[in-house]
């Protein structure tokens, strides 16, 4: 029972600390993410052949900066965009450096999730509102994008997933959080415990994110 | 009301070009009821998109109240299209809203006021006989009840137009026999001029005024209900009818029948389906009919009669029976054996 206590009361500041930071990058890159994502989703259904806004060179060239991007793995995505990033935030290190390419890597896969979501509405429903004179803006907002809210809730949670993920690499640039704690200690020191304690702790946010997401989608969904 | 001019939509496909409309004529006026019938792929769905313009004609003019809608600039059209509900096949509606929101939304986005989005959607949930139904969501309702919410959400817009793309054609008899129901009765109470698209014949026998038979984009034959039942004369138009009623015998029974006679099949319309003819005709001349087929067809605006009939007797007799039938406003028609 004493190693128990001793291990809290040595490492549950540590722990603590990187808990926090690892919801500091994920939510404030999430939130960024979502901010470019959605958007980008969105036209890039608007853009398709036969869409309100049909336009192929559109469409082409946002599918190719999308696929370009989500090619490159994070880790190298983080060292390659360097200059970018300090051009953006003045620094490259830190969660402020690490915020950078966790948003680049996660909007285009937002984007894609998006689409997807967007793609499932029924065409149907959209064409039923441009027949009642409705303009195609306000069809976006309250046919589309309220149609697609039980698959966009599920695909942010893959989203929220996936960044959490992603966080791990961002000690590389020293941001610290969970993945960097269980890098730093449990690998390169050896310390298995704490390992354990840091995967056992991603375990539960993950599940905790999924069944919030499930239980939030299956609400809204009524069919 | 309703008017299409030449309308032609041609697609482009990979090789040539596909003309799913071609040159079409329609002339709906205010408060009746006309159908297009047509197998699918005749381009009934294109033709009757075009009419508010989802889907552009490639050439020719559609007036609705003598706008004409392809010049107009899209908030125009916008206004115009208000005027125009449509019904569709497969619903249409959000599943992620409740029946009441529905109808109640499109209203909020056209921009009209709180009190009054309030009263129509209450209003015409009754009318469409849904008021129980205002919480439910479209999943939980059936077929014929999603149809009748995308009535009451059409209707709601108040419009002057009602089109109907195959609106009936996912429900079963009975659902498909209430929902026409409705349909006539909003045509009688508010006056809405329907166009309708379907290729069952017993939706253009309850409810449509008059006709248009479309085959390979093409109006091939068109005229009022009652005309197009009684004297079909394209082929499209026979083989629609026999899916009503049974319109011939084998070929091998009419020819061993012919060597007796003759096999005709006679046509009543209106008032003169209540006279004895047959009766009148074999005592008249030395004739012996005898029937073999009959079926009555009621149409929204009358009653038609259809008699399969062997009449025997010498050729001239047979002839001078057959002119005093025709004499009688009877429709005759020889029926063709086997060669």
């Amino acid at each position: 029972m004493n190693g128990y206590e001793d291990f809290i009361q040595k490492w549950l500041p540590i722990i603590g600390q990187s808990t926090i930071e690892t919801f500091q990058m994920v939510g404030i890159a999430l939130l960024f993410s979502i901010i470019i994502g959605i958007p980008l989703g969105i036209l890039l259904v608007l853009s398709r052949p036969g869409q309100a806004l049909d336009n192929k060179l559109l469409y082409h060239t946002l599918n190719l900066i999308i696929n370009i991007i989500r090619s490159i793995p994070f880790i190298i995505l983080l060292f390659f965009i360097l200059p970018f990033t300090k051009l953006i935030v003045g620094t490259s290190i830190g969660v402020k450096g690490v915020i950078v390419p966790l948003v680049l890597y996660t909007s285009p896969y937002i984007a894609r999730l998006m689409e997807s979501a967007l793609l499932e509405v029924e065409q149907g429903v959209v064409e039923a509102y441009t027949a009642m004179g409705i303009k195609t803006r306000k069809i976006i907002w309250h046919v589309m994008l309220r149609e697609a809210r039980p698959s966009i809730i599920l695909g942010l949670t893959i989203a929220t997933v996936s960044l959490i993920g992603a966080t791990a690499m961002a000690g590389l640039v020293g941001a610290g959080g969970l993945g960097d704690l269980a890098y730093r200690f449990g690998h390169l020191r050896y310390e298995v415990d704490v390992m354990y304690a840091t995967v056992l702790i991603l375990i539960i946010i993950v599940q905790l994110i999924q069944s919030l997401g499930n239980r939030l989608a299956a609400r809204i969904k009524k069919d | 009301m309703i008017v299409l001019e030449n309308v032609s939509k041609v697609f482009p496909a990979k090789n040539n070009e596909v003309t799913a409309v071609d040159k079409a004529n329609i002339h709906v006026k205010k408060g009746e009821i006309h159908g297009v019938i047509g197998y699918s792929g005749a381009g009934k769905s294109t033709l009757i998109r075009c009419v508010n313009l989802l889907e552009r004609p490639t050439s020719g003019k559609i007036y609705i109240n003598g706008e004409e809608l392809t010049s107009l600039p899209p908030h125009k059209l916008d206004n115009a299209r208000r005027k125009i509900g449509m019904i569709f096949q497969g619903f249409n509606l959000l599943k992620t809203a409740t029946v009441y929101d529905n109808i109640a939304i499109p209203l909020k986005l056209i921009g009209i006021d709180k009190a009054e989005v309030k009263a129509r959607t209450e209003k015409y949930l009754e009318i469409v006989g849904l008021a129980d139904k205002h919480q439910s969501f479209p999943s939980q309702l059936s077929g014929g009840q999603k149809q009748r919410v995308a009535i009451a959400r059409a209707l709601a817009q108040e419009p002057e137009i009602l089109l109907s793309d195959e609106a009936t054609s996912a429900l079963d008899p009975e659902t498909t026999e209430s929902i026409l129901d409705l349909l006539l009765k909003i045509n009688e109470e508010f006056g809405i001029t329907i166009l309708l698209i379907t290729h069952e014949m017993n939706v253009i026998q309850k409810i449509c005024d008059y006709v248009y038979v479309l085959e390979s984009g093409k109006i091939v034959e068109h005229g009022t209900t009652i005309d197009l039942f009684s004297n079909p004369q394209k082929p499209t138009t026979t083989k629609f009818l026999g899916t009503i009623a049974q319109r011939n015998l084998s070929p091998s029974l009419i020819s061993q029948l012919n060597l007796t006679g003759s096999v005709q099949r006679l046509t009543f319309t209106g008032d003169i389906a209540g006279e004895p003819l047959l009766a009148e005709m074999s005592k008249r001349f030395a004739v012996v009919p005898n029937i073999l087929a009959a079926n009555i067809i009621e149409l929204k605006n009358g009653v038609i009669g259809n008699l399969v009939v062997h009449v025997a007797g010498e050729k001239e007799e047979v002839e001078n029976a057959l002119l005093f039938l025709h004499e009688q406003g009877v429709g005759t028609e020889e029926l063709e054996g086997q060669n």
